[in-house]
C-alpha cells in the first residue's frame, strides 16, 4: 500500500508541475462545454420527450394539456392545477377526462367542492370534484390532495366520502374536475 | 467436441457421486402429505398480532411482534370495509357493501359474522336501504355499544342516520336520523355520540330494543371554521381525545350517557407554532394503558397538508399536559397505533410498509411490507 501512495504522490506532482490552474480550467471547460452540447446529439434528442412523458415508447399515455394556455398542466397528474383537493383516481387515466366520466360510467350530481388557484390567471376558481360510477374499480392515477379539505363532520368539503349519489351503481371509478366558477371574492 | 467430452465426464461422475450420497443420508422417502388441511387460528389472538385495515379493500391479520412477520390470515372486503373484533364473544364483525354484478348491479350492505377460530363465516346481517356510508375506511364508521350487544353503523346517502344491530340475535334494530352529524363513538351504558355541523356533539341513547331512549346536545366546542377537529382519536383512561388541525387536543368523557367535553389543551408551544408543528396523518392518534397519548407531528405544516405523513410521535402525559418525548421516524408515518400490554409497541406505517418500534424506547424493532396497499391503513390492535 505503501508503494502505491508513494507511486501515486510521485504521479500527481508531475502533473501539478506540468500544468497551471488555468489550464486546469481549460480542461474543465472543455468538458463542460461538451457536456452543454450532448442534448444536441441524436441520441439526446430521442430521450428528450420521455423527460415529459410523451416518448411514443415509453408504453404511458402522453401527458393531456388543453391547449389553451390560460389552463396550463397536464390533466393525467396530480399535480395539475385543478386537482389541488382531489383525493382519488383521475378520470383523464380511464378513458374521461378532466370534465367528462369514462364511457360505461355515470356522473355523480352531488359531490364535494374545492378552491384552486389557476397559476396562468392566479385566480382563485371553485372546483366541484364530481365522482364517476359503476366502471371498473379504481386503483391508478391516484392522487391525494388536500387543499382546502376538511374532517367529514363538514361532508361538503371532505374528500373520503365516495360521491356515487343519484347513480344507479354507488362503486366508485374515478373523478372529474370541474370549473364552477371563480370564487366570489376574486371576481 | 472432444473437449466437450472431456469437460462432460467429470461432472456426471460428481452428479452420480451426489445422489448416491444424499439416497445413502436419506433411507426413506418423505411422506405423502394430508390432504384438505386448513389452518386455524388460537380461540384468543395474542396481542401481538394486529388487524390491518386495507382502506376497506382488504383486512389481514398480522403478526406484528415477531421477525417471522407472517401473514396470519386475510378477510374478504369489497368497499369500505370495516371490522370490530369482539372480546365477549368469538367473534369478528366486517361491515361490507357488494354489487350483484361486480361494480353494478343490486346493492346489499352487511355483517359477516366470522368465527375467530376457523375464520368461517358463520352468520350475516343484511342492512336495509343501501345507506352504509362508503368512506375510506376509518374510525367512527362502525362501533359497539351495550357491552358488544349492539353494533352502529354509520349511514350516508348524503343524509345522515345510524342502523342499530343486534349483533347476539343477528338482526337490524332500527334506524336512527341525525341530520348534520357524522361518525359515531360509544357512549354510555347503552348509546353513541356523533360530531355535528354546528360544531356540538349530539349523544343518543339507546334503549334494549334500540329505539332512542334520550337525546342530548352540548354547547359548540367544535372550532370548524378555524381549528376543527379531526375525525380521529384514542381512549386514554376512558377519555377519548381528539386532535385539531393546529394542534389542541380536545378530550371528552363519553364514559356516561350525555358526553361531556373536557377543556381542550395544546400540544405544540410557542416555539412548536412557530416552526408550524401540527398533527398530520390518518389515524394520528393513540394512547396506552400508562395514560400516555402518542400524536403523530408534522414540522412546517400548512393548509392542504393536514393529511400527509409526519416524521415525529409526540408523547404526552394526559394528567399533568405535559410533552415527555419526542420519537423520530425512521421513515414518515400516515397511520399509528399501539398493542395492547406491558411492552406495547408502536405500529407506525409508513408508505408502503409497517414499521414496528419499541414503544417506550423509540428504536426500530422491525420493519414489514404491506404488500398491495394504494391508500390509507387502519391499524386494529388486539386486546
Amino acid at each position: 500500500m505503501a508503494q502505491f501512495d508513494r507511486v501515486t504522490e510521485k504521479m500527481l506532482r508531475g502533473f501539478a508541475s506540468r500544468t497551471s490552474r488555468r489550464n486546469l480550467f481549460t480542461v474543465l471547460g472543455g468538458f463542460l462545454a461538451g457536456a452543454a452540447a450532448l442534448p444536441l446529439l441524436p441520441v439526446a434528442r430521442a430521450e428528450g420527450p420521455e423527460a415529459n412523458g410523451s416518448d411514443p415508447n415509453s408504453g404511458a399515455p402522453a401527458p393531456r394539456h388543453s391547449g389553451n394556455p390560460q389552463d396550463p398542466g397536464d390533466a393525467t397528474k396530480c399535480d395539475y392545477w385543478r386537482y389541488c383537493a382531489i383525493d382519488g383516481s383521475l378520470c383523464s387515466c380511464y378513458g374521461g377526462t378532466v370534465t367528462s366520466c369514462p364511457p360505461g360510467t355515470e356522473m355523480s350530481p352531488i359531490t364535494w367542492i374545492g378552491t384552486c388557484s389557476n397559476p396562468a390567471d392566479k385566480r382563485n376558481y371553485i372546483i366541484s370534484y364530481n365522482d364517476c360510477c359503476g366502471g371498473v374499480p379504481w386503483g391508478r392515477c391516484a392522487c391525494q390532495n388536500n387543499q382546502g379539505d376538511r374532517p367529514l363532520v363538514r361532508p361538503s368539503n371532505n374528500n373520503e366520502i365516495t360521491w356515487c349519489f343519484g347513480t344507479k351503481s354507488q362503486s366508485y371509478t374515478c373523478t372529474v374536475a370541474l370549473i364552477l366558477g371563480v370564487a366570489i371574492d376574486q371576481k | 467436441m472432444r473437449t466437450s467430452i472431456l469437460r462432460a465426464t467429470p461432472m456426471a461422475f460428481a452428479a452420480w457421486l451426489a445422489a448416491s450420497a444424499c439416497a445413502a443420508d436419506f433411507s426413506t422417502p418423505l411422506p405423502p402429505d394430508r390432504v384438505q388441511r386448513v389452518e386455524t387460528l388460537p380461540a384468543k389472538y395474542p396481542t401481538t398480532w394486529a388487524w390491518l385495515n386495507y382502506a376497506g379493500d382488504r383486512i389481514q391479520l398480522r403478526n406484528v411482534g415477531s421477525d417471522s412477520r407472517e401473514i396470519k390470515a386475510e378477510l374478504q372486503a369489497r368497499d369500505s370495509s370495516t371490522l370490530l373484533v369482539a372480546d365477549k364473544r368469538p367473534e369478528v364483525y366486517v361491515a361490507d357493501t357488494v354489487w350483484s354484478r361486480g361494480t353494478r348491479g343490486t346493492r346489499t350492505d352487511f355483517i359477516t359474522i366470522y368465527d375467530t377460530h376457523t375464520l368461517n363465516p358463520i352468520g350475516e346481517i343484511v342492512l336495509p336501504g343501501g345507506k352504509r356510508a362508503l368512506i375510506t375506511a376509518q374510525e367512527g364508521m362502525f362501533t359497539f355499544t351495550d357491552d358488544q350487544r349492539m353494533a352502529v353503523v354509520f349511514d350516508f346517502t348524503p343524509a345522515s342516520s345510524v342502523t342499530i344491530v343486534d349483533l347476539v340475535n343477528r338482526k337490524v334494530l332500527g334506524e336512527v336520523e341525525i341530520p348534520g352529524c357524522s361518525l359515531v363513538y360509544p357512549t354510555g351504558a347503552r348509546g353513541f355520540s356523533t360530531l355535528c355541523s354546528s360544531g356540538n356533539l349530539l349523544s343518543v341513547q339507546l334503549d334494549a330494543k334500540g329505539a332512542v331512549a334520550g337525546r342530548s346536545e352540548t354547547k359548540a366546542f367544535n372550532l370548524l371554521d378555524t381549528d376543527p377537529l379531526f375525525t380521529a382519536s384514542t381512549t386514554v383512561a376512558g377519555v377519548r381525545y381528539f386532535p385539531s388541525l393546529h394542534g389542541r387536543i380536545q378530550p371528552i368523557d363519553m364514559r356516561g350517557d350525555e358526553a361531556k367535553v373536557l377543556p381542550d389543551w395544546s400540544l405544540v408551544t410557542a416555539a412548536d407554532a412557530e416552526g408550524q408543528w401540527r398533527p398530520s396523518g390518518w389515524q394520528i392518534v393513540a394512547g396506552d394503558e400508562q395514560k400516555l397519548l402518542y400524536v403523530l407531528m408534522q414540522q412546517g405544516a400548512h393548509e392542504g397538508t393536514h393529511k400527509d405523513p409526519a416524521n415525529e410521535v409526540w408523547i404526552f402525559n394526559t394528567v399533568n399536559k405535559t410533552r415527555l418525548k419526542r420519537l423520530r421516524l425512521v421513515r414518515a408515518g400516515s397511520s399509528i397505533s399501539l398493542t395492547h400490554g406491558t411492552e406495547p409497541l408502536l405500529l407506525v406505517q409508513a408508505g408502503d410498509r409497517l414499521d414496528v418500534y419499541d414503544a417506550h424506547e423509540g428504536a426500530l424493532i422491525r420493519s414489514m411490507d404491506l404488500p398491495g396497499l394504494h391508500t390509507r391503513l387502519q391499524i386494529e390492535p388486539l386486546r
